[in-house]
């Protein structure tokens, strides 16, 4: 079955949501679990895999560093050196933290790496106010690799300018000025006609779009997009209502 | 031939109205969330398993920042709507750069800062918001801080407003300033959502506090006060030399520049004729 | 004026952008009759995109700049007075009446749609055209353009050619009673100007009245019916298509006419002369005479360069999967490209689009090294040197200028990287503006030059650090007729004062004109050309 972006992108936000209030190890490790699952069945594996990775590594280190080492509220205390102290209570706190975070990352990961963006745009813009939301995800999912290809023109013109780009710090920030500027000078000035562009085609005043690309939405996805969502704020008034005055945090 | 007419009519005064509302509520939203967990429970973050506290964090900035983007993307010209994902990608490009070295800076608002000195606070605030929320689709830990951005980018407006970039020396101050107001906002997200800080840079500081017997709350928003401000007056006086590079008719395309004289050399006296 | 059939009349006594001291455009009438074509000629610089843009509701007054004067579009009349209460422009209504294609043409192209027919559908789109309408108007333009087959691939795969042909599709598929086309056919080969011309005659003959913009008396312009001419903001001159000037009147006004961009006549030879004032003083400097050949080595010499493109040509892999063999990769572009030049010469490579060309000229500053051969610059082998360093003795000037200009004023900007004092500093940057003929604009931001001066300003950068070897890759693209007489003087004084000189180039015109031998780059070696 072919998911509709909007669905995919409420079950994955529901995921996220729930496991944050669930706030569960167990839960959240199958969440993550799954969701890299899925990745691998739909042949994303591994970017996401990747994606995940260059964000919950350097996130679990720090998590870790500063809990596993420095948790002045626990009590059992495993190791010491110095100042550093290693407790049960900092490690748990910092392994609750990251699996907690982790269980929301990667399933929204797995949204961004298998959603068809065009679709995806196609579906904010048939829902009125988001038109310009959608415009500007993809004006800059567009931009990133348009970036990267003049990026390279503009620092082989510099090159031939005599531009050599050496270790030691003056040089590489004499460097930088001479690529970032013209590259913002001239993605500055693409905007603006750009901007003119867009005008007259009748984006900026348009009341009531309509959509070339059809994106199919059937009635089974709608519901279930609902009972995901209707469930995710369950889950959150259960876990608030809970932590009220006289619940347990 | 047709009979609609080529010139565009006032802007209604109920719509304005509506907008302005909304923005009221995003800052409200925002503000209370703020108030209320700084308030109300600092204590226990390290102590249980604190998921109610991250959830309001989360749902309350959000929610906010949802707020402004409603309130303001609407009414942008197209000079700045398409500047937007210009800005957005600088963010997004430099962000992850620096996050990924051995710096405790982020410099992950050049774009925003460059929109809120060209188009104001609304559409810095907005841009911001926007720039989080769509810098999720590549790594969805940013989306709690949108709040915070859109905090930035609505200063960094006011300072544009009220002449600050009009001077070389006055930007890297109202950076400062901005960084220590933005980092005390974003502190509570950082400490209730993530339990800590998202680099290694900024965790080392953060474990130092910690050394001290500090509480992570504590901790946390005296690692931001030592980070964001430094980081924002680098941003402001980036965004200043480059706004001070663009040729004469880019600037002067934005009404907020000509009207408020944004940049020194610019005035108005030729605009008004 | 006959208002009755003219769908749109503008009668402009100012137009000045904010905070510019004079006007742009002044005391110019104009009106544009249903059914008709008319060439609006002008240098570069004369004002002619402004004036474009303005017509196009892209430029719109109160926002850009303030206009004096009345513009009438389909029977409604707006009067400016140059105010900030002069009436706003609603640009998507005006765009119903008048559409307006840019130079560059991708500009109109939203490049947030995924496919073509997405693209072409964006301004449908945004008017609430149901699904089933758009479908229809999308396969009827497309069909008039020939972009049938390429409804479905991305609007980023495409050529300029085709690219153009869709920014166009977009702009027509509005259904304006006016079209005004700016430069259409810069950059496109004959085939493609060709077609063009059918495209407007097509839509002239359904009663568009179509307005083209150009500094090139080409294919398209004498498609025309009427003319006029454009010159520093005013219309100078204008009438039938037979009673334009004569090649030496056109060519005085700044205007190509050459058969380089599809028209007949060729360009003249520099009438500037290339006085001893512009020439180098000879002490600090390599002043060989040209004939002399007193130098040990060439300035170049290429060996058995051989060279073809790595695994970055990401659309061929699944082809290359399947071939094993690794003998001969796909991408070859240089098969063994002999050369060798001496200072004072001027070379110019010709050949079709994808030949290799820009390819090859990489070659001589490092900026690709070579799979197999040498290149030996000044004697020296620059294997492995960086091409920061080569750049001491090689200049070239790429075909985007706007990629390495990033300074405040046009003096800054040619100073910048010069070493030496102050003075001599001051004194090289404003000999180099002199010799391309931009001293007059020393102080003026680069980008707010016209097209033809940043190309002429990014060649003074490249003069001014005086390189043995000067390397020009597609010098003439958007140049005017002034700038082409300066570039051609620039090429003599540099190669005087004892430089070697490589221009790539598709116009055989200037190469004859400006290069002691002309070679073709064909099939991966270079030939000399058929005389």
């Amino acid at each position: 079955m072919k998911l509709h972006p909007l669905t995919s992108l409420a079950i994955a936000g529901s995921a996220a949501v729930v496991t944050t209030a669930a706030a569960s190890v167990p839960l959240s490790l199958a969440v993550m679990a799954t969701a890299a699952a899925l990745s691998f069945m739909s042949g994303r594996g591994a970017q996401v895999l990747a994606a995940s990775a260059m964000i919950l590594v350097p996130l679990c280190l720090a998590l870790f560093m500063v809990h596993g080492l420095f948790f002045p509220e626990g009590t059992t205390v495993i190791a010491q050196w110095g100042p550093a102290r290693v407790t049960i209570e900092g490690l748990t706190f910092a392994a609750e933290r990251a699996s907690r975070i982790g269980a929301a990352v990667v399933p929204l990961l797995v949204f961004s790496c298998t959603v068809s963006v065009p679709d995806l745009v196609a579906a904010l813009s048939a829902r009125g106010v988001s038109g310009r939301v959608a415009f500007v995800l993809a004006a800059t999912l567009a931009l990133v690799p348009a970036i990267g290809q003049q990026q390279l023109r503009i620092r082989q013109a510099q090159e031939a300018r005599g531009l050599v780009i050496r270790r030691h710090l003056p040089s590489r920030i004499a460097a930088f000025r001479l690529q970032a500027l013209p590259l913002v000078l001239s993605l500055v000035e693409e905007a603006s006609g750009r901007a003119q562009a867009l005008e007259a085609r009748g984006f900026v005043s348009a009341a009531r779009p309509t959509s070339y690309r059809q994106v199919q939405d059937p009635l089974p996805q709608r519901i279930l997009r609902w009972l995901v969502l209707l469930c995710a704020a369950v889950v959150v008034g259960l876990r608030l209502s809970s932590s009220l005055p006289g619940g347990n945090w | 031939m047709s009979s609609t007419s080529l010139t565009l009519p006032a802007p209604a005064p109920a719509a304005a109205r509506k907008r302005r509302l909304l923005e009221i509520l995003g800052a409200l939203a925002i503000a209370g969330t703020y108030a209320y967990l700084v308030l109300n429970q600092p204590s226990d973050i390290a102590g249980g398993p604190g998921s109610a506290a991250a959830l309001i964090a989360l749902s309350g900035f959000l929610v906010g920042a949802i707020l402004l983007i409603m309130a303001v993307l609407p009414t942008l010209p197209a000079s700045t709507l398409v500047l937007i994902p210009v800005a957005l990608v600088l963010n997004i490009v430099l962000g992850q750069f620096v996050g990924s070295t051995l710096v405790p800076f982020y410099l992950d608002a050049i774009g925003t800062v460059l929109i809120a000195v060209l188009a104001g606070p609304a559409a810095g605030a907005a841009t911001g918001a926007l720039s989080s929320i769509i810098w999720s689709f590549f790594n969805p830990t940013v989306l709690p801080f949108a709040a915070g951005a859109a905090l930035i980018g609505a200063l960094a407006g006011l300072a544009a407003r009220y002449g600050l970039f009009r001077r070389f020396y006055f930007a890297p101050i109202a950076g400062f300033l901005t960084g220590i107001i933005g980092g005390v906002v974003s502190a509570p997200v950082a400490a209730f959502v993530f339990g800590g800080t998202s680099g290694v840079a900024t965790g080392a500081i953060v474990s130092a506090f910690r050394a001290m017997g500090d509480t992570l709350f504590a901790a946390i928003t005296k690692q931001a006060l030592l980070s964001d401000p430094m980081d924002k007056a680098i941003v402001f006086t980036l965004v200043a030399l480059l706004v001070y590079a663009l040729p004469r008719r880019a600037r002067l395309q934005f009404p907020f520049v000509r009207r408020h004289n944004v940049l020194a050399g610019t005035g108005r006296d030729d605009a008004t004729n | 004026m006959t208002e009755e059939s003219s769908v749109l009349r503008a009668c402009v006594e100012h137009f000045t952008f904010h905070d510019e001291a004079g006007p742009v455009l002044t005391g110019l009438e104009l009106a544009l009759r249903r059914g008709t074509i008319t060439a609006l000629l002008g240098a570069s610089g004369s004002g002619k995109t402004t004036l474009g843009r303005l017509l196009g509701g892209w430029s719109r007054p109160g926002n850009s700049g303030l206009l004096s004067g009345v513009l009438e579009v389909a029977g409604q009349i707006l009067h400016f007075e140059g105010t900030d209460d002069d009436p706003a422009i609603n640009a998507a209504e005006w765009a119903r009446h008048v559409g307006y294609v840019p130079q560059d043409s991708t500009t109109v192209l939203s490049m947030v749609r995924a496919t073509v027919g997405e693209e072409l559908a964006f301004g449908l789109e945004n008017r609430g055209v149901s699904p089933a309408a758009m479908r229809e108007s999308v396969q009827h333009v497309a069909g008039r353009l020939g972009l049938t087959h390429l409804l479905e691939h991305s609007p980023t795969t495409l050529s300029g050619g085709e690219l153009r042909k869709l920014a166009i599709g977009c702009v027509v598929i509005m259904n304006p009673e006016v079209l005004i086309l700016d430069e259409p056919a810069a950059s496109l080969d004959a085939e493609a100007a060709a077609g063009l011309v059918t495209l407007m005659r097509d839509l002239a003959g359904r009663g568009t009245a179509v307005l083209v913009l150009s500094q090139c008396v080409d294919a398209l312009v004498r498609a025309a019916g009427h003319w006029f001419l454009l010159q520093e903001g005013s219309l100078s001159a204008g009438g039938i298509m037979a009673e334009l000037p004569d090649f030496t009147a056109l060519a005085a006004a700044g205007l190509v006419v050459s058969a380089g961009c599809g028209g007949v006549g060729s360009t003249p030879a520099t009438d500037l002369p290339v006085d001893a004032q512009l020439m180098p003083d000879g002490s600090a400097h390599r002043a060989l005479p040209p004939d002399l050949g007193g130098s040990k080595f060439p300035a170049a010499q290429l060996t058995d360069v051989q060279f073809a493109f790595g695994p970055v040509a990401r659309q061929r892999r699944p082809l290359r999967r399947r071939n094993a063999q690794r003998a001969v990769p796909p991408n070859t572009v240089l098969r063994g490209v002999n050369l060798s030049l001496q200072a004072g010469e001027v070379i110019a490579i010709t050949g079709p689009n994808g030949a290799g060309k820009s390819t090859l000229l990489r070659h001589f500053n490092g900026l690709l090294q070579p799979d197999s051969g040498s290149v030996l610059i000044e004697g020296k082998d620059i294997a492995g040197q960086a091409t920061g360093t080569v750049a001491a003795a090689v200049g070239l000037l790429f075909q985007q200028p706007r990629d390495q200009l990033f300074e405040r004023t046009a003096q800054r900007e040619v100073a910048f990287g010069l070493s030496g004092s102050a003075g001599t500093i001051a004194a090289a940057a404003t000999h180099a503006l002199d010799v391309v003929g931009l001293s007059g604009a020393s102080s003026r931001h680069p980008a707010e030059l016209p097209a033809s001066q940043q190309r002429l300003l990014a060649l003074a950068t490249v003069l001014a650090r005086r390189p043995a070897i000067l390397l020009l890759d597609e010098p003439t693209v958007a140049l005017d007729g002034h700038g082409r007489r300066f570039l051609v003087r620039a090429i003599h004084v540099a190669a005087a004062a004892g430089a070697a000189v490589v221009l790539v180039t598709h116009d055989v015109d200037f190469a004859a004109e400006a290069a002691h031998k002309t070679l073709v780059l064909s099939d991966g070696i270079l030939v000399p050309a058929e005389p």
